[in-house]
């Protein structure tokens, strides 16, 4: 009786342990939360006024709303894409479109990398992307995106002008 | 072979014999169908809570170590092996099946993406695939994402859009995520994105 008692004791054991290896393996960890939209950073509103800026554009609307629209319809998961700023608030820019309108979806950047970084990530989302050829020189306004390309030396976003976007 | 009394006699040893050898085995499939592969759980950050935590755990957005390790993601749908960067501290360590990165965990690249592709978990990761982006989170100035620290991975995009408050792919293997640390944005119908933050 006693050996029959240890063995069913075994048997449990041996099943439960393996179970329970498996189971540490998959399962555990820690219970997620759902996040607290008042808590986070805060970016400076930084509109490069006086700064030759590169331009992604991403489309030329007549009005703020048909702007707007595209916009919204630009899904890049929770990712910030474009903004819609007035093309007067940029010199140069009018120049440089081949499309008649008063509103443009865009991004603007200081450098190069920031710039070819964010058409990379548009156009794999399948959305149009295009660098203006030429800087354009930004007269402040609306917040266009700056401060979003990581700063050459790695040491965290690029909050301040670099020789290039110097005039 | 039967009982005086008529009952079958209960012969446990060959049982027993049959379990000792077949529990080892059965550990030792789920730990090695994938050649070598290992769930390593080497030197996981805990997972912070809110901007604060994040900062001084990963850094500031956008800095160096965000980007610092590298892999290729199968993306089943495309047959794309995309190239993904995140942060330092989320993987890179030299394993079995990952070469030295310069890591310091085994999190991402071992451990959650082993697992997928260990428990056949890979035909529901696809189109597309992407960590790093120094970006602010959508409809923010002032925000930003958590894909700036390369602390987030959205899978299936197409498949999962930003306001689907249900997984339709995700859903298979959003748990491997889960047990080792991550949140996953359904719960604030954002299906395709998995992030190692909490409360953010």
């Amino acid at each position: 009786m006693k050996g029959k008692l240890l063995i069913v004791v075994s048997l449990a054991v041996v099943a439960l342990g393996s179970a329970g290896l498996v189971a540490g393996a998959t399962l555990g960890g820690p219970r997620p939360q759902a996040p607290d939209p008042r808590i986070g950073p805060t970016a400076p509103l930084d509109t490069g006024a006086g700064e030759m800026l590169l331009v992604v554009l991403g489309g030329v609307y007549p009005t703020r709303e048909d702007a707007s629209a595209a916009n919204d319809s630009m899904v890049l998961g929770d990712l910030q894409g474009y903004y819609v700023v007035p093309i007067a608030q940029f010199q140069g820019f009018r120049e440089q479109i081949a499309n008649p309108g008063e509103f443009a979806l865009v991004s603007v950047f200081r450098t190069e990398e920031g710039a070819q970084e964010f058409v990379d990530l548009v156009t794999t989302y399948g959305y149009p992307a295009e660098i203006l050829g030429e800087r354009v020189r930004s007269l402040g306004g609306l917040y266009a995106g700056l401060g979003q390309e990581a700063h050459p030396e790695g040491s965290g976003p690029l909050l301040e002008p670099v020789p290039e976007s110097l005039p | 072979m039967f009982h005086p009394s008529g009952r079958r006699r209960w012969r446990p040893l060959p049982i027993l014999m049959l379990i000792a050898l077949l529990a080892p085995l059965a550990l030792g499939w789920h730990w090695a169908k994938l050649t070598g592969w290992r769930d390593r759980h080497i030197n996981y950050p805990s997972t912070p809570s809110g901007y604060t935590q994040i900062v001084n755990r990963f850094g500031e957005p956008c800095n160096s170590n965000a980007t610092a390790v590298w892999m290729r993601w199968n993306e089943a749908d495309t047959g794309t092996s995309r190239l993904i960067y995140f942060h330092r501290k989320l993987g890179g360590y030299p394993t079995e099946v990952v070469t030295n990165k310069g890591g310091r965990s085994t999190n991402l690249d071992n451990d959650v993406y082993g697992h997928i592709q260990n428990d056949h978990l890979g035909q529901y990761t696809k189109y597309l695939v992407s960590t790093y982006a120094c970006r602010l989170q959508r409809g923010s100035t002032s925000k930003w994402s958590t894909h700036a620290w390369g602390i987030a991975i959205d899978i299936s995009s197409k498949y999962e859009p930003l306001g689907q408050c249900y997984s339709t792919t995700n859903k298979y293997f959003a748990q491997r995520f889960k047990s080792h640390g991550w949140l996953w944005g359904l719960s604030f119908c954002d299906p395709m994105h998995f992030q190692y933050a909490y409360d953010y």
